[in-house]
């Protein structure tokens, strides 16, 4: 048997998406197989992984309650976080000219992407919920301008067209969500 | 009495196959198997055997609350142990109406196939 234990933000993270009926119960048991089973066989890095995994398991469960949009909208606010974690990383890498400037849209990319996912998960109230929209509709424009430079430009990437469509949907999708809980009979 | 030899009205398995999906039967036959030793992390387990691959933990909870809720299944909660942080379990069993559930899923899968060679071969 084995003490090592997930880090503490991660369990933190499990708790938060569980309901209160499962909070302990749910908690206990994948502590209990992380310390039987997955650390002494996979090491920790790879256990740690794997109880990430399966607390993302339960943020899919959480956001099933809502409409369809609202579902989609979590997983569009992970692929965009991740997107702008590769960014800030690849930039911080290659150190072209103005590398920082980017670093800082890609932080601010991961800040609103993370921000929608704690209003998913969260009562929100009207000053956060501004700041989501607020926030979203900079990555709207980002992601326009993104686009529309790609095509334009000479040296056509295909994953800034990616990004630059994630970033407009995630827009759209957290006006649609975010109207929708404000004005129910309105969207 | 071995289920195919039972008339399949006695399973009512027109209502069955609405019932129960393939994953709410697989988790509920882990239950089933588990019997005392039927708590979440088992479960788990148990349904990734079943199933030879690995299962995101927050299906198994969910399948688990659902049946639950439609009384297929009871639960009770016990002392944790220090492996777990001293965390309390939530232990499973089969309620009568879920061993029914299950006995009328099987006599439906059994009567769709009746007649069908398998594997199939395509006919067409």
């Amino acid at each position: 048997m084995t003490r090592q234990a997930p880090p503490r933000w991660l369990q933190r993270a499990l708790v938060f998406l569980l309901a209160p009926r499962d909070r302990e119960t749910v908690a206990g048991d994948l502590l209990e197989e992380y310390r039987e089973e997955q650390a002494p066989r996979l090491g920790t890095l790879r256990a740690n992984l794997w109880y990430l995994r399966q607390s993302v398991s339960f943020l899919s469960i959480r956001s099933a309650g809502g409409p369809p949009v609202k579902a989609a909208l979590t997983w569009v606010s992970v692929a965009t976080a991740g997107a702008g974690i590769w960014l800030a990383v690849m930039e911080n890498i290659l150190k072209h000219a103005g590398y920082g400037v980017r670093t800082a849209v890609a932080a601010a990319i991961v800040a609103e992407a993370l921000g929608t996912l704690l209003f998913l998960v969260l009562d929100s109230r009207p000053v956060f919920r501004l700041i989501v929209l607020a926030g979203a509709a900079a990555l709207g424009a980002l992601g326009i301008s993104a686009i529309a430079r790609n095509v334009s430009g000479p040296h056509f990437e295909g994953f800034v067209l990616i990004v630059g469509c994630l970033l407009v949907a995630q827009a759209v999708m957290t006006f649609a969500v975010v109207l929708r809980a404000h004005y129910p009979k309105a969207v | 009495m071995p289920i195919d030899t039972l008339p399949a009205f006695a399973y009512n398995v027109d209502i069955v196959a609405e019932m129960l999906g393939a994953f709410e039967q697989a988790v509920l036959l882990a239950v089933w198997k588990l019997a005392d030793d039927a708590y979440g992390r088992g479960v788990l387990r148990g349904v990734q055997s079943a199933l030879d691959r690995e299962v995101a933990a927050g299906a198994v909870y969910a399948t688990l609350d659902r049946l639950e809720q439609k009384n297929l299944i009871a639960s009770r909660l016990e002392e944790g142990t220090p492996v777990r942080g001293g965390r309390v379990r939530r232990y499973y069993r089969v309620t009568a109406a879920g061993v029914k559930a299950l006995n009328e899923s099987k006599a439906a899968l059994e009567q769709m196939w009746r007649g069908a060679r398998w594997p199939l071969e395509s006919n067409a």
